[in-house]
């Protein structure tokens, strides 16, 4: 498993990550959300003992990433699928990956093999385009049959067949009690793959929690109201506190005043109501929420797709 | 829910001598899975050997006595070879450090082997015997030839003269040393090109630098640098106003020494 202590990460001026503290367990895939430059791969960095924090631990299985000998034999990991040198084969590229670890030449196929990637193992890794590039990280990071994985945007550059195998092996390697960490900014991603999450913002950390609570601790609903005197209700919820959106086509998306309220309301001034739909809290919305909320007070409009997500 | 167990992934007390056998591996299998180092190798032995041809029949067919410094029959032996072995070596060199890090490759490196002196270590080790062969095969094979070209004017020189095995061997690690200054400099300085242009500079161009000071500087400052040490230590006749062959030896070894001292402090500190 994987635990930060207190981690803050500066350069210069800048905050890359500011004393962010949680645990990855094993046995499920745990997201690891924000928007771009909210400090997601500097701590993955951190984990792996390539940047060192300004202050406080990361520690993979209890111990510093650092100091463990052999260490792919603990955690396998991709954060840049294009960091190989191009002029290698990708069974040579694995090939010295495995020895240095005194990995057995035999699992070099084995990955070649589970990625798909064994009828290319001849070829020179200049020749792959970035999903055949993503696989081969993947494979390199499984060579040691790590209990902890952890992996940067996997499916960048994937296509369609390459996310739906991605997600597979993820969920199977924490069913088979992995401890699972993958980072993502894109919240859709995340909701059919992991089971927790970890979400952060401007490096500070804004959720820590299994995915189906995410949405009823920090989203709230809001309702849609069609009315052709909108702009007259619309002053009518106002004035009774409530958060009043227009959307593109001219509905109303109302928040803090539910449903059979806003029905009352309307009927006591007279205002015809065409439609009245109260939407339920989605995950994408409270991801916006979240990380909106951690960059700066911006107006975050969630049209249309709300019921869409979960 | 089943936890893989993280303590029984650990290999339990890895020895040192497998530790490494491990990183020894792992370099020598990226140095050898990369066709262009094959390439370079080549041509620096072609180009070396050639060199040395052309010096010789130049030497051996000069009607004056020999001079003295430059065109002695040992040196002439290694005039191509300063010129066309020691920079595409050195070169290679650069190339462990810089091609990892402008393709990212660094960061794999890193991850599979975390402990950066170890890192280093096993680059030092891999690089430094390949040029050492490398140089000793070309060193003899120059001296070989130059003296089978001026022999046929009697003015060869054998082997088993005095001086003469030391020079010969000398000139074999003067590749190597060469080699792993470049190879530190490539740690500190990341960039291929730029670590080529220091290179060049410590190899070659404090040294011109030093030649053009008036007479008593020259010898002064210059016999700290790689190539006037390189000159005593080749020569049959060594200057006296620089270190003797024995001293000008440990500078060959400084300079790579405190070049890679300084690349581990480097590399142990800085993000990857």
């Amino acid at each position: 498993m994987i635990e930060l202590k207190r981690i803050t990460k500066r350069y210069g001026p800048v905050t890359a990550v500011d004393d962010l503290s949680f645990s990855v367990r094993p046995g499920r895939v745990t997201g690891f959300l924000g928007p771009n430059g909210a400090g997601k791969t500097t701590t993955m960095r951190i984990i792996l003992g390539l940047d060192t924090p300004t202050s406080g631990t990361a520690l993979v299985g209890g111990r510093h990433y650092r100091e463990v000998v052999r260490p792919l034999r603990l955690l396998g990991s991709l954060l840049d699928a294009t960091a190989v040198h191009g002029g290698r084969t990708a069974y040579a590229h694995l090939l010295s990956v495995a020895v240095s670890n005194g990995i057995r030449r035999g699992r070099v196929a084995q990955v070649l093999e589970l990625t798909g990637l064994d009828s290319v193992a001849s070829r020179r890794v200049r020749s792959f385009s970035l999903g055949m590039k993503q696989r081969l990280g993947i494979a390199a990071a499984l060579l040691g049959d790590p209990p902890v994985l952890m992996f940067d945007e996997p499916v960048n550059g994937l296509d369609a067949d390459g996310v739906r195998w991605i997600r597979l092996l993820l969920r199977q390697l924490a069913a088979g009690g992995h401890t699972v960490f993958v980072s993502s900014h894109l919240m859709s991603e995340m909701a059919q793959t992991a089971d927790h999450l970890i979400v952060i913002g401007r490096g500070r950390l804004l959720a820590d929690m299994p995915t189906d609570r995410l949405t009823t601790s920090s989203a709230r609903g809001d309702v849609l109201v069609r009315s052709p005197q909108a702009s007259q209700l619309a002053g009518l919820l106002a004035a009774r506190g409530a958060g009043v959106t227009v959307t593109d086509d001219g509905g109303l998306a109302v928040a803090g005043v539910a449903a059979p309220a806003i029905a009352d309301l309307a009927a006591a001034h007279n205002v015809p109501v065409h439609e009245l739909m109260p939407r339920p809290p989605s995950l994408e919305q409270a991801y916006l929420d979240l990380t909106g909320a951690s960059t700066e007070y911006h107006a975050v409009s969630v049209d249309g797709e709300g019921g869409a997500a979960r | 829910m089943t936890a893989v167990d993280v303590r029984a992934a650990e290999a339990p007390g890895v020895a040192p001598a497998a530790r490494a056998r491990d990183i020894l591996a792992f370099e020598w299998a990226k140095l050898r899975s990369i066709r262009s180092n094959y390439v370079t190798a080549l041509v620096a032995m072609v180009v070396t050997l050639g060199a040395t041809v052309v010096v010789a029949h130049a030497l051996a067919s000069t009607r004056a006595p020999l001079p003295a410094g430059l065109f002695t029959p040992l040196t002439a032996s290694f005039l191509g070879y300063a010129e066309y072995a020691v920079l595409p070596i050195s070169v290679l060199g650069v190339l462990q450090f810089t091609s990892e890090y402008s393709t990212g490759l660094i960061r794999t490196t890193f991850t599979a082997v975390p402990q950066r002196w170890a890192v280093l270590a096993g680059k030092v080790a891999v690089a430094g015997a390949v040029a050492l062969v490398a140089g000793e095969a070309l060193a003899f094979a120059c001296f070989f030839l130059t003296q089978a070209i001026l022999s046929g004017r009697h003015r060869g020189l054998s082997l088993d003269m005095p001086g003469v095995p030391g020079a010969v061997l000398a000139g074999g690690f003067l590749v190597c040393a060469c080699a792993l200054t470049a190879l530190g400099l490539g740690a500190i300085i990341r960039h291929t090109a730029g670590a080529i242009t220091a290179t060049v500079a410590v190899i070659y161009g404090v040294a011109g630098l030093c030649f053009i000071l008036p007479a008593p500087w020259k010898a002064d400052i210059g016999r700290f640098t790689m190539a006037f040490a390189a000159s005593q230590v080749l020569a049959l006749h060594p200057q006296h106003s620089l270190f003797s062959p024995a001293a000008s030896m440990l500078v060959l070894v400084a300079w790579p020494a405190v070049t890679l001292l300084v690349a581990g402090l480097v590399l142990a500190r800085r993000d990857a």
